[in-house]
């Protein structure tokens, strides 16, 4: 398995049908219920803050293999205006949409890779992967 | 009784003995077995998982539907396993920072300890609390052979962490004022000099200083804006208000104090205290500084200590054990 | 005990009316609205009328407008002041430096 597909986030409906695509591949792979949901819920954060903050922006899904594990990446990017702080946004507690999100601390915790690059005014990258235990 | 099963493994075997005999012990079990999973940070949404895997197990006809639903009450799960796992962090992210101001609290407590001195015509009651962990009220003696006593009284506005290292900053410039005869009118002029050099805009001390001589018992004092402290006459057995004018530390650098001198006769006492003492509320009531002096003079036959010691149990008992602000309050009596 | 900050302009006095209590919880609240207008505003006026409580942190409110009116060659005055709140000032010695409207008000 060696292939890479988006979804375009412009509209709130478009986060329904990166979980939708994020959950499919997942599944494919092997995840079980459980991953597959937290899986499901991770790229829900990732792309509401993608439709929150930067407007537009896509995320992009690839199967990966690395040695003797199988897993699943998970790439949101926006051309937004990118993270001031990052370590804030990755405290515990901190949460700009009202605390209801679990917001990129939760991310992290969902998933087991998490990689974020961001710069003021040009946007911001994250990439995260969950292993297959 | 048998033995408790906590583990994930043994769920469908609980399950299954509940469904059986919907006994209060299985129910106790599944207590037991919620407490534990929290302790081994498994998640609401694992414990989904192992109960629909036990249903397909001990049901393999389960209808579809059921399945379903059982996924859907998973998927919602999700965020809440994630809170609770937010809030264990938190928790020890606060017990650290818990622990950090005890540490400082106690270095502070040390950087500004004070002995109380003991001086055979002079009786001297002092105590100073904080509301919270790190104290914004200061008090300091300085004592020598010649039969001098200098004594420091300040209040750093608000309490906590900023209050407390504001006061550090007092307790070095103290230090610095070698000279233990100085005048408290000059004592205040430098150190209003360093605060307004020094602090936020918004930040100001109050202090009152005061030197007592022993041989000739007289007390100069001076003011910067601090709480009227109270001068007992035991003759007239009447309280005198000690109000000095005076601008608090810290607002204007040009600045000159005013000094004022008292005969202390025998059995005279003289009260000095912070507006933690004043200030103290009981609910929405304010206590009147009439009942302070009502206090101090209920226990006026016990030690100066002992007065100090009652009333400060006075007032924390009315204000229901929780201090709103930092008390201090020291009490001088001249016995021979 | 809530605090609330209402400001008019009359013929070219801007009324700070403040009402409730000025502790810790409500000082910033106060600072954020009375240090710009010193900035901006020529005369400034706090009326005190219904504030029935103010502790040490409130004063440093004031005593941060009063440098900043120094600063900005405005002027502030404080008006209306019940007994307990002027006790305040009396005795930090501010009255002495500020423009504090001497008719003070009785009342708790």
């Amino acid at each position: 398995m060696d292939f890479q597909s988006c979804v375009n986030i412009k509209k709130e409906w478009d986060i329904v049908g990166a979980r939708q695509l994020g959950r499919d591949i997942s599944r494919k792979i092997g995840f079980g219920t459980v991953d597959q949901a937290r899986i499901a819920t991770a790229i829900s954060e990732l792309a509401r803050n993608i439709y929150l903050y930067a407007g537009t922006g896509k995320v992009c899904f690839e199967a990966v293999e690395d040695m003797n594990k199988k897993g699943i990446s998970i790439v949101a990017m926006d051309e937004g205006p990118g993270i001031q702080d990052i370590s804030q946004v990755m405290e515990d507690g901190f949460t700009t949409s009202g605390g209801l999100g679990a917001g990129l601390p939760g991310v992290k915790r969902l998933m087991d890779d998490f990689d974020i690059v961001s710069e003021t005014g040009k946007g911001t990258e994250i990439r995260v992967v969950k292993w297959l235990r | 009784m048998s033995t408790l099963k906590l583990d994930l493994e043994n769920y469908k075997e609980l399950l299954q003995e509940y469904i059986k005999t919907r006994d209060e012990q299985a129910l106790y079990q599944a207590e037991q077995f919620s407490k534990h999973s929290m302790q081994q940070n498994i998640s609401p949404e694992e414990i989904i998982n192992v109960h629909i895997q036990s249903l397909q197990e001990i049901y393999p006809d389960m209808p579809e539907y059921i399945q379903s639903s059982m996924n859907f009450l998973l998927e919602t799960m999700i965020s809440y396993g994630l809170a609770y796992q937010e809030f264990q962090t938190l928790r020890e992210k606060q017990l650290e920072l818990k622990s950090e101001i005890s540490v400082a609290a106690n270095m502070q407590k040390t950087l500004l300890s004070t002995v109380k001195p003991h001086i055979d015509d002079i009786d001297v009651g002092a105590l100073s609390v904080p509301a919270k962990q790190m104290n914004g009220d200061y008090h300091h003696f300085v004592h020598d052979e010649k039969g001098g006593l200098g004594i420091a009284v300040a209040d750093v506005i608000g309490k906590g962490v900023p209050a407390a290292l504001c006061m550090s900053m007092i307790k070095y410039s103290m230090d610095s004022f070698a000279e233990l005869r100085t005048d408290p009118s000059v004592i205040l002029g430098s150190l209003n000099r360093v605060v307004e050099r020094n602090v936020d805009a918004s930040m100001f001390i109050t202090m009152f200083y005061g030197l007592y001589n022993s041989i000739e018992h007289t007390f100069t004092y001076a003011s910067a804006g601090h709480e009227p402290g109270y001068y007992y006459h035991k003759d007239r057995d009447e309280f005198e208000e000690i109000d000095v004018p005076g601008l608090v530390l810290g607002v204007s650098p040009e600045i000159t104090y005013t000094q004022y001198e008292k005969k202390v006769e025998k059995g005279d006492m003289i009260i000095l205290l912070t507006d933690g003492v004043t200030e103290c509320r009981q609910g929405e009531r304010f206590i009147e500084q009439e009942e302070v002096l009502h206090v101090i003079k209920q226990y006026s036959h016990l030690p100066a200590q002992g007065i100090v010691d009652q009333v400060y149990k006075h007032f924390e008992r009315l204000q229901d054990f929780q201090l709103r602000d930092d008390f201090t309050l020291i009490i001088l009596r001249r016995n021979v | 005990m809530n605090l609330t900050i209402d400001v008019t302009n009359i013929d070219g006095v801007t009324n700070v009316v403040l009402a409730g209590e000025v502790d810790a919880f409500t000082a910033p609240k106060l600072k954020e609205t009375i240090l710009p207008l010193t900035r901006e505003e020529e005369v400034v006026q706090v009326d005190f009328s219904d504030v029935n409580y103010m502790d040490s942190t409130g004063l440093g409110v004031f005593i941060s407008a009063l440098k900043s009116t120094k600063e900005h060659n405005s002027s502030m005055r404080l008006v209306h002041m019940q007994d307990r709140v002027y006790r305040l000032f009396k005795i930090t010695g501010l009255t002495e430096i500020m423009n504090i409207d001497s008719t003070v008000q009785g009342g708790m």
